[in-house]
């Protein structure tokens, strides 16, 4: 093997590499907990590797699948520079859960900032304890929670369910007096807050620009900002424990609801991963079929972007918003064609599409397109690209440079409205995206400006895509594999082979299992970088369901940028990064 | 105004089962109160009529339709909703200054209902003709933001702080260059009352004011819409910021009286500009036809002064449909550093222009005829025209060459700091 990042790390560190393991072209290396500070400085620093940007960090309870220890740490590594991943499996030798303590290992915080959030959630649902960490505290889950809900021993269900508007429940006969009674509820979080003298608000949980049930504690002098602390978990509904206790073909469904805005991308996510796990050859029209879909959904995104954005940054410039929702209502159009549901598609399946694109499908694109582009996107562009106001709304307003972009973990337009022009549908093109001709938009302003213009030229490079891909689009053919220990057998084989029988019943009943293994896979969401985590014992249950979630992380880039600013910035900050809390909370 | 008073005051004399003699002042005085009755009876009446102009434009502007369920039009919507907030419980928060939180918003209203005293509607209709008529503008104005901030302060609740602080700061700072462009006019007109300045509008005495001081009317204008807290100056109550701003707390009819403050002080100051800028009921045929028919004049009067008045209304809706907001530091800096140095500067070459073509004795002291005096009214405007073209020129000039200092490189500074 010429891996050169393993051969250096096994050059470099001798003790600390336990195994190297190579699967479906992932290459996973295994460390000691000890030395992982050091390594992880290496494999950032290191001229050759530049591991600069961490995607990831998840726990993994491995309680199941007869390994020891029982608690790994993974951490997805990805070198912008070099174009190359690399996976960290860090066994966690500590105590074992019933005896109070918590398995411990070095927070990466110091390395890359990025992973403060992301070992938060590691540490509130698996229960591995980060030392170093600035601030360890439970992200999603109350703060007061018992337990740790993604470890395996966790009890599913079975519990009451107390709702606190009971009143005659004698429980939670304090509450009432208790939410009259007491102070403005920002005590917990505002630990490092000047209460004294500033002006402490709470932008949220019920605020019209946090986009959903997001909460910003603010510090405030004056209308300068201090500091922000965001609060999230408002939305929390555990879809990666539901996802290990689904079949993998059932968690489909679940994909949609978590960034709502893409739920075409975010099955295609999930279906590819699941795809390279199963070497499944997804035919050449469903792949075509699969961007289109997924770039007029990149388009449909941004339209809510833009639309929520200008809203948010005027107030009373709805007219946008208006014209933003008439364009996505004809992309939704499509797809409800395409698949009868609008905004919940579940359309992609492992192996190919669900059912074959309708007759009128491509007329109804072209017909939007003719419509959208250049039209449409140029009136959005003339009502507000060189409007004095909002210039003076975005410019210069949250600004992130590119090194702390990546630091951050700041995937997507977001970075690239930083100046870098990665984009995984160049960099590591999956489903045929390397047959199309496209750019990257970059902007260096770094700033809100600079971010607006990236995605307004990214609509016009999906639609490029879009075009493309019509023209070599062909009616009929195949739309799903046939790899019957995958999809079903069509309706009238079923009634004429005894095979497609059999394969229909195993399917139906007991669903695919894939090979022992574990693959990370990674796709260009319209907000950012999306990753699929799955790890397979061999079962039709994947054994622990991973999800990165661009918006979860982006987020975490809020309080480096509004720090300075003045608090009607906060909300362009927030338009700027195109938050979905759904896929935030997850 | 007159001939109404006297028919009053011949009523009164004969009324039969009356026993005194009325004396001559009580038709005045029912006249008055008639007048009270009006004023504060078209607030709520404006603010119905407004909100449903308002809702169908902005619908019309955002391709929609707007309330078309409720009567023709949709028009009983803001009935409505008038009735709905009306039945509306009336909330106080606990932590609330009680007193000041009920006077908040009447003060809102009342000041702007105030300001109509000195509006002529028609020929002839005019609640009162201060002969201070700009200046007690300004002054009833002012007292708005008082309203604003005690809502602001007493809720207790720290949106409507933060709503407070802003009133303070964008109110009390456009009030300067609204001020001085009223002073410009006053200037010009050689009286602060309306009745005068209208009668200066005449074509004969030079026309409009608008066509005179189109810088004048502009600054006067946004000043006035960051003073009735209307887009793009709307931080107040910024609603995607801090929610609502002051009247966060507010329901029921104390939250309808500060719509009603909004909506009429809305009113006003497009009444104020058509009276000041647009010759006020000016308009062919008024003139002969009062002096014919007194009550026709008038009515045609009303007529034109309400069209104007709905041409500004309207200008004011279409900004709220198509423009961002601001943001504070940008509205104070828009206030502070262009349109203050602009309106004085704008002050002096006006001021220097009259002083040219003003005719002998004017204003009580025995004054010198100006130079170029035999020019008249139309000689006037069109070199008040000239100077304001180069006023604006000069102001555009200046604006370019001078750098904005920018906040840009502050931020990156702390960004760069921090991360």
């Amino acid at each position: 093997m010429t891996n050169i990042t393993t051969e250096k790390l096994k050059t470099r560190f001798p003790d600390a590499v336990l195994g190297v393991e190579s699967f479906k072209g992932e290459t996973t290396v295994t460390l000691k907990a000890d030395s992982l500070l050091e390594t992880a400085r290496f494999l950032r620093d290191d001229p050759d590797l530049q591991y600069n940007l961490l995607l990831d960090v998840y726990g993994m309870d491995r309680h199941r699948l007869g390994l020891s220890p029982r608690f790994a740490a993974q951490y997805e590594l990805f070198s912008i520079p070099k174009n190359r991943r690399i996976r960290l499996n860090v066994p966690i030798a500590g105590p074992q859960a019933g005896n109070g303590a918590l398995p411990k290992i070095d927070s990466v915080t110091g390395v890359w900032p990025t992973a403060n959030w992301l070992e938060r959630e590691t540490y509130d649902l698996m229960g591995i304890e980060f030392a170093g960490h600035p601030w360890l505290h439970r992200i999603m889950m109350p703060r007061n929670w018992v337990g740790h809900p993604l470890r395996k021993d966790y009890p599913l269900g079975g519990e009451p369910v107390n709702f606190s508007f009971d009143k005659d429940n004698p429980r939670f006969a304090h509450l009432g007096k208790q939410i009259m009674a007491g102070p403005s509820f920002h005590s917990e979080l505002a630990e490092e807050m000047d209460e004294e003298g500033h002006l402490i608000i709470n932008m949220g949980p019920q605020h019209p620009a946090t986009h959903g049930v997001l909460r910003l504690a603010v510090e405030l002098d004056g209308e300068r900002v201090v500091k922000i602390q965001p609060e999230l978990g408002y939305l929390h509904s555990g879809f990666e424990k539901i996802g290990e206790n689904r079949r993998y073909e059932q968690f489909i469904p679940y994909c949609d609801r978590l960034d709502y805005l893409a739920p075409m991308s975010n099955n295609l996510g999930y279906v590819m991963t699941v795809e390279r796990l199963l070497d499944v050859d997804v035919p050449q029209q469903a792949q075509y079929a699969r961007i289109l879909l997924v770039e007029l959904q990149r388009i449909a995104s941004h339209l809510v972007w833009l639309g929520t954005h200008a809203m948010d940054v005027s107030g009373t410039i709805h007219a946008l918003l208006m014209y933003a929702f008439n364009w996505r209502e004809k992309i939704l159009d499509i797809f409800e064609m395409v698949c009868g549901a609008r905004m919940t598609t579940s359309y992609f399946c492992v192996g190919g599409l669900r059912w074959p694109l309708p007759g009128a499908f491509q007329d109804a694109v072209r017909h939007f397109l003719t419509g959208f582009y250049p039209d449409g996107i140029n009136e959005f562009e003339g009502m507000i690209t060189n409007n004095p106001i909002w210039k003076s709304r975005l410019q210069e307003v949250g600004y992130l440079s590119a090194e702390q972009a990546i630091a951050l973990g700041v995937t997507g337009p977001m970075l690239r409205g930083s100046g870098l022009a990665f984009d995984l549908r160049k960099a590591q093109p999956y489903s045929g995206y390397d047959r199309f001709d496209f750019d990257v938009p970059t902007s260096d302003r770094g700033d809100s400006y600079g971010r607006y213009l990236v995605r307004m030229e990214e609509m016009r490079q999906s639609v490029r895509i879009v075009e493309q891909v019509l023209n070599k689009l062909k009616p009929g053919g195949p739309h799903k594999t046939s790899d019957r220990k995958v999809v079903l057998p069509p309706r009238e084989e079923i009634s004429t082979s005894m095979e497609a029988l059999i394969h229909h019943f195993k399917l139906v009943t007991e669903g695919f299992k894939p090979p022992k293994g574990q693959v990370y896979g990674l796709i260009e969401n319209p907000k950012g970088i999306l990753g699929f985590g799955v790890v397979s014992d061999g079962s039709a249950v994947p054994h622990r369901l991973r999800m990165r979630w661009p918006s979860f992380v982006n987020l975490q880039a809020t309080d480096t940028m509004a720090r300075g600013g003045l608090l009607s910035d906060i909300v362009t900050i927030i338009g700027s990064i195109d938050i979905v809390l759904g896929e935030v909370d997850r | 105004m007159e001939p109404i008073i006297t028919w009053l005051a011949n009523l009164l004399a004969n009324v039969s089962w009356w026993p005194w003699p009325a004396p001559p002042s009580a038709a005045i005085i029912i006249w008055v109160v008639y007048g009270l009755f009006i004023a504060f009876g078209i607030a709520p009446l404006a603010m119905i009529v407004l909100t449903w102009l308002e809702r169908k434009i902005i619908a019309r502007i955002q391709d929609r339709i707007g309330p078309n369920m409720a009567g023709p039009f949709g028009w009983l919507q803001a009935v409505a909703d008038a009735i709905k907030m009306l039945t509306k419980e009336d909330t106080t928060p606990a932590g609330a200054d009680r007193i000041p939180f009920n006077l908040g918003p009447g003060l809102i209203a009342v000041s702007a209902v105030l300001v109509f005293a000195v509006i002529p509607l028609a020929p002839g209709i005019i609640g009162s003709d201060l002969n201070i008529g700009i200046f007690y503008v300004v002054a009833v104005g002012s007292f708005g933001v008082l309203g604003t901030l005690m809502a602001g302060w007493s809720s207790n609740n720290k949106y409507a702080l933060l709503g407070a602080f802003r009133a303070v700061a964008q109110l009390v700072s456009y009030e300067i260059p609204m001020a001085i462009s009223l002073i410009t006019v006053a200037v010009v007109a050689g009286s602060m009352s309306t009745l005068t300045i209208i009668h200066n509008q005449a074509v004969a005495n030079g026309g409009w004011y608008i066509v005179a001081m189109p810088i004048t009317f502009l600054v006067f204008f946004l000043a006035g819409m960051a003073e009735t807290n209307r887009s793009p100056f709307d931080l107040l109550e910024a609603d995607s910021e801090i929610v609502a701003g002051f009247h966060v707390e507010y329901s029921g009819m104390k939250y309808a009286m500060v719509m009603i403050g909004e909506y009429v002080h809305m009113l006003a100051l497009a009444g104020l500009s058509a009276t000041i800028f647009l010759g006020g009921w000016r308009g062919p045929f008024v003139e002969q036809l009062y002096n014919a028919v007194p009550i026709l004049g008038g009515l045609l009067g009303l007529v034109y002064f309400l069209a104007k008045v709905l041409l500004f209304i309207f200008v004011m809706m279409w900004f709220r449909g198509t423009l961002p907001r601001f943001r504070i530091d940008q509205l104070l800096d828009f206030g502070w550093k262009f349109l203050t140095p602009l309106s004085l500067f704008n002050l002096l070459t006006s001021a220097f222009v009259v002083k040219l073509f003003q005719p002998a004795g004017t204003a009580g002291v025995a004054l010198p005829a100006g130079p170029l005096a035999g020019f008249g009214g139309l000689g006037l405007t069109s070199a008040l025209l000239i100077s304001n073209l180069l006023v604006a020129f000069i102001a555009s000039l200046a604006v370019r060459s001078l750098a904005r200092r920018s906040r840009g490189n502050v931020l990156k500074a702390v960004a760069g700091v921090e991360g």
